[in-house]
């Protein structure tokens, strides 16, 4: 039987079915609507660090639509989040940094995830005149003369001298080796803590890295296991890697700790490492429940109705969106389009914090890593798994 | 030493069960099944799903993954590939057509399972000592599961009605035809064999190591240089591709830095494929 | 019972028009389409200039491929030439200092040193076989740029320079469409004079070929130089307009992508690539409105299009004017 008419006009009537369903959705509202971008790595084994970006700005922005919207100058307006992901392909960054602020004319988005991503996004950002809140440590991204950047959350040079120095003195940790995940973020940040770790007299035993698309961790770790470290420090390991790396070095033997500078997942831990899983110090999200407010528990639920389940980086990704909104009040309607407004209003910015139970300041911070105020000032807080649970190290934040 | 030649021996089971199906579907169809590592974490998903989520036993699970991925391969036979085979001028439409389902059954997974890492806690625990080496119980188990699973698809291959069919088709499909033979239904079964097995080893794999959504291209990348190192279409290509990858793999990682590894497998493979194109068992092209 | 196809052959005979006439019935409303239409429509969306930028960009790499599949090899290894032009054009203008206009030609032709050099062995394989061998290719070169970087070289280029003479997305539009005109006829002429001949014999029966006297190597290789040559090019242009280059720029996926914009318009025709490369980047961008389900759909509808017109998009004229 070979392609008959009928076939082809059936086949025409599903590619028009197709890009008619692909045609740009406009759900037309009532009122103002402000429009925020979310640019970030969705799909992949980082997927969980873009997905929780976006999920924590439709929480955020569920809670305030559910009151009637933003009130800024007096008016409400709506809040919509543009979603796009990059799949950690830095064309696709720049071809989505494009569209939200070029064709959708968004002037504030929340992401990328990775150190290339968000400098390729760079230019494009300062070309069209917007403010991006990436969740990478370059710091070429956050010194001047870049302006457009604000970090969302805590470096991992930030914590590496607090979580070592903890380890170091509380623990008995002498020997470290780093396994670092063989890109640009992994190696960045490798390299930044190996200058910690000399600074405070530990000694560095090995320094393996990993593909990221290794499947099986087992012959990875292997060298790094011999050598009997105290500490493996993994650097950016990827939620989905962490308990891999955990579970093949415990099955090999290993009986000291491990530590990460990047955010990693409970639920993937549980479920992967299983009774392996214990001993992991590393960044928590932001709003353990020793120190949230009833405001991050209405967070958490609307995060849980949106995302189906809680991911504990949303304690930190928590922070964007609300900060964006929080600054735009001050600079009134006008911030909205102009950006400069908004950066003039990051200096002197100071509000009650609204996810601490207790009564702190929520500024920007920077000054001390990168000459300006370019970053959140989320709380540092250090968590280390047991039982299969996060439980809090320490609280501190990131001095100025 | 003994650890990395025990690292080597289980990665080299793994990796059979992957080369083995797809050798199955390119020896028997001639199509490449660039799909081959989305059936592996489709296999994997399905194992989390029925375990973790519905709470079913294991081998429940092994099986649904392998009778699911087994349908989906049978599926594509039927509607996608036949067709196209059959329709168009140049043999590598089916590539294209190949590519497209591996790109559909990623995306089907994201959309079915999201995009988390996921695992299972080992089906048993403890670590066994061999020399120096450590072997955790469940991996033990998972290279025996696989060692009696490669054993009974070679017997199967070899004596059974259905399986000596397979051979001819592999060796001649016009001669296979003349015989009498349906091949239609052959192939179609070779392609869910081959497919199940993918789904098999995923299934077995996320009790060791986790499976999420995206890790389909670089399986398929493993499975198409065990093939290139084996020589393709060829059962004990197969398993000799995946023994070499297996080792080549272990000792890579004990003694050099990480990515390295991978460039030389890389480089070695083009110098390789020079001097031999067929890989080292392989029945040469064309 | 297996039918016996009775269909005619595969190889569409030239109507007996003037090779110009031919071209020109093409290539004229193409560059009317490129370069009047799109910027009459599209002058005001620097968002939509950029996607059709990459879509010429992108054909221009295809067009390379698509002469490779002329020899008949399936070639996955567009990325890693895309990958060494973006580099070398990358360090060119940022560490020398260079104008873009004279790293560019330097990095096609160093992609095309490259691919010469690789290629003259490599194309000794086929089928699946030379397939597998251009992925791992492309992987190679991935990891070779991953390395450097490692080593204390660059890893990655970044700030690099818009090229002097072009300010604005229209500019980079022009160079681009420009660009991909001449790429087109250039390969149309290629493919019409007796060197695309022999290619076309050598894809029919390389054996065949050689007993008469061909040198298959030299023409293989030709081939394979050139498509090289264009994918360097290609990724020497998408540094400059990204202002970046990183290892995982191109990636085996690229690759593959270089590869279906071929298939998708059709294998036959000098146009295909650029059909296959438009329509698939231009659903991608339609479909970024629904964000979960855009590549669940890009999937589907490649599937789609496959089992309707196996033969490509372009073979839809060839339908629907011919057989029942």
């Amino acid at each position: 039987m070979t392609t008959t008419r009928r076939d082809i006009l059936k086949g025409a009537g599903a590619l028009t079915l197709a890009s008619a369903i692909g045609a740009p959705m406009r759900v037309r509202a009532e009122g103002k609507v402000l429009k925020i971008g979310q640019l970030g790595v969705m799909s992949g084994p980082e997927a969980s660090w873009g997905l929780v970006n976006k999920y924590s700005a439709m929480a955020t922005a569920e809670m305030y639509n559910a009151r009637g919207g933003v009130e800024i100058d007096g008016e409400l307006y709506r809040i919509e989040i543009v979603s796009v992901d990059d799949r950690n392909d830095p064309k696709l960054t720049v071809s989505g940094a494009e569209r939200l602020t070029g064709e959708e004319g968004i002037r504030y988005f929340i992401g990328p995830n990775m150190d290339t991503t968000a400098t390729s996004v760079r230019p494009i950002a300062e070309k069209n005149q917007a403010m991006y809140i990436p969740y990478a440590f370059d710091r070429s991204l956050y010194t001047a003369p870049a302006r457009n950047a604000i970090l969302g959350m805590i470096a991992s040079y930030q914590v590496a001298p607090v979580m070592y120095k903890i380890l170091r003195d509380e623990r008995g940790v002498k020997k470290v080796a780093f396994l670092a995940r063989n890109d640009s973020d992994g190696l960045l940040q490798r390299d930044e803590a190996v200058k910690v770790a000399e600074g405070l007299g530990l000694e560095i035993l090995a320094q393996d890295t990993y593909e990221p698309s290794v499947t099986d961790f087992f012959p990875v770790v292997a060298n790094i296991v011999g050598q009997n470290p105290d500490l493996i420090v993994m650097s950016a390991v990827a939620p989905a890697h962490c308990p891999q790396i955990m579970r093949s070095a415990r099955e090999m033997g290993y009986v000291g700790l491990f530590s990460s500078e990047a955010a990693q997942d409970i639920k993937i831990i549980r479920e992967v490492a299983g009774e392996y899983g214990d001993g992991l110090v590393s960044i928590g999200g932001a709003s353990t429940p020793e120190i949230r407010s009833a405001y991050m528990e209405d967070f958490i639920e609307k995060y849980n109705a949106v995302a189906g389940e809680w991911n504990d980086e949303a304690g930190t990704k928590a922070y964007a969106l609300e900060m964006i909104l929080m600054t735009l009040r001050r600079t009134g309607a006008a911030g909205i389009g102009d950006i400069a407004l908004f950066q003039k209003a990051v200096d002197g910015f100071s509000e009650r914090n609204p996810f601490l139970k207790e009564d702190a300041a929520l500024t920007y911070v920077g000054m001390a890593d990168y000459g300006q105020k370019r970053q959140i000032g989320v709380p540092m807080v250090i968590t280390e798994t047991k039982g299969g649970d996060f439980t809090t190290l320490s609280i501190g934040s990131v001095a100025s | 030493m003994e650890q990395i030649l025990v690292n080597g021996a289980i990665l080299a089971a793994n990796y059979a069960l992957i080369a083995l199906g797809i050798t199955l579907i390119f020896s028997i169809m001639n199509v490449l099944n660039f799909a081959h590592g989305q059936m592996f974490m489709f296999g994997g998903l399905i194992v989390y799903w029925t375990v973790a989520q519905l709470g079913l036993p294991y081998a429940v699970g092994l099986a649904m993954a392998a009778v699911a991925v087994g349908l989906i391969g049978m599926a594509f036979e039927v509607f996608f590939f036949r067709r196209v085979m059959r329709d168009s001028t140049r043999e590598e439409n089916t590539m294209l057509l190949a590519v497209g389902t591996a790109l559909l059954l990623e995306n089907a997974a994201l959309s079915l399972f999201g995009e988390k890492q996921r695992g299972i806690p080992p089906i048993v625990t403890g670590v066994y000592r061999i020399g120096d080496a450590f072997l955790p119980a469940n991996r033990a188990l998972v290279f025996g599961i696989s060692l009696v699973l490669i054993v009974a698809i070679l017997l199967f291959v070899t004596y059974s009605k259905t399986g000596r069919a397979m051979r001819a088709l592999a060796q001649d499909r016009t001669a296979t035809l003349l015989m009498g033979v349906d091949t239609a239904r052959i192939s179609t079964l070779g392609f869910g064999l081959g497919a199940a097995l993918a789904g098999i080893a995923g299934g077995l794999l996320i009790t060791v190591s986790g499976v999420n959504a995206g890790i389909g291209t670089a399986i398929s990348t493993k499975a198409f240089i065990m093939i290139m190192i084996g020589g393709a279409g060829v059962v004990s290509g197969a398993l000799l591709g995946a023994v070499a990858l297996g080792f080549i793999e272990a000792f890579g990682y004990a003694y050099l830095p990480g990515s390295l590894t991978y460039l030389m497998i890389f480089v070695a493979l083009i110098l390789f494929l020079l001097i031999r194109p067929q890989g080292i068992m392989g029945k040469p092209w064309g | 019972m297996a039918q016996i196809d009775t269909s005619p052959p595969a190889v569409v005979q030239p109507p007996a028009r003037s090779g110009a006439g031919r071209f020109l019935l093409v290539f004229a409303p193409l560059a009317a389409l490129l370069l009047i239409g799109v910027p009459l429509f599209l002058g005001g969306m620097p968002y939509w200039l950029n996607v059709v930028t990459n879509a010429c960009l992108l054909s221009f790499g295809s067009l390379g491929v698509w002469l490779t599949f002329s020899i008949g090899r399936v070639n996955i290894a567009q990325g890693a030439f895309a990958l060494i032009g973006g580099y070398t054009v990358g360090l060119l203008t940022t560490a020398l200092g260079l104008s873009f206009w004279v790293a560019l030609p330097l990095a096609g032709l160093f992609a095309a040193v490259i691919g010469f050099v690789i290629g003259w062995p490599l194309l000794r394989l086929r089928g699946i076989y030379f397939a597998m061998v251009t992925l791992s290719l492309t992987e190679a070169v991935r990891l070779v740029f991953l390395n450097i970087g490692n080593l204390g070289g660059a890893g990655s280029v970044t700030n690099i320079p818009t090229p002097p003479g072009i300010a604005s997305p229209m500019d980079f539009y022009l160079f681009a469409a420009v660009l991909l005109l001449v790429g087109y006829a250039g390969i149309w002429r290629l493919q019409e004079s007796r060197i695309g001949g022999v290619f076309r014999s050598m894809r029919q029966n390389e054996e065949l070929a050689a007993s008469i006297g061909i040198d298959v190597a030299l023409y293989r290789a030709m081939a394979f130089t050139i498509c090289c040559f264009m994918g360097g090019i290609a990724g020497g242009a998408f540094a400059s307009l990204q202002q970046n280059v990183y290892p995982q720029t191109y990636t085996v996926s690229d690759s593959i992508n270089f590869m279906l914009y071929c298939f998708l318009g059709g294998l036959e025709f000098v146009l295909g690539p650029i059909v296959g490369t438009f329509a698939l980047v231009i659903a991608f961008e339609l479909l970024r409105a629904i964000q979960e389900y855009q590549a669940l759909l890009y999937g589907i509808l490649m599937i789609v299009v496959m089992l309707f017109l196996p033969n490509g998009l372009l073979s839809l004229r060839r339908l629907l004017g011919g057989r029942e």
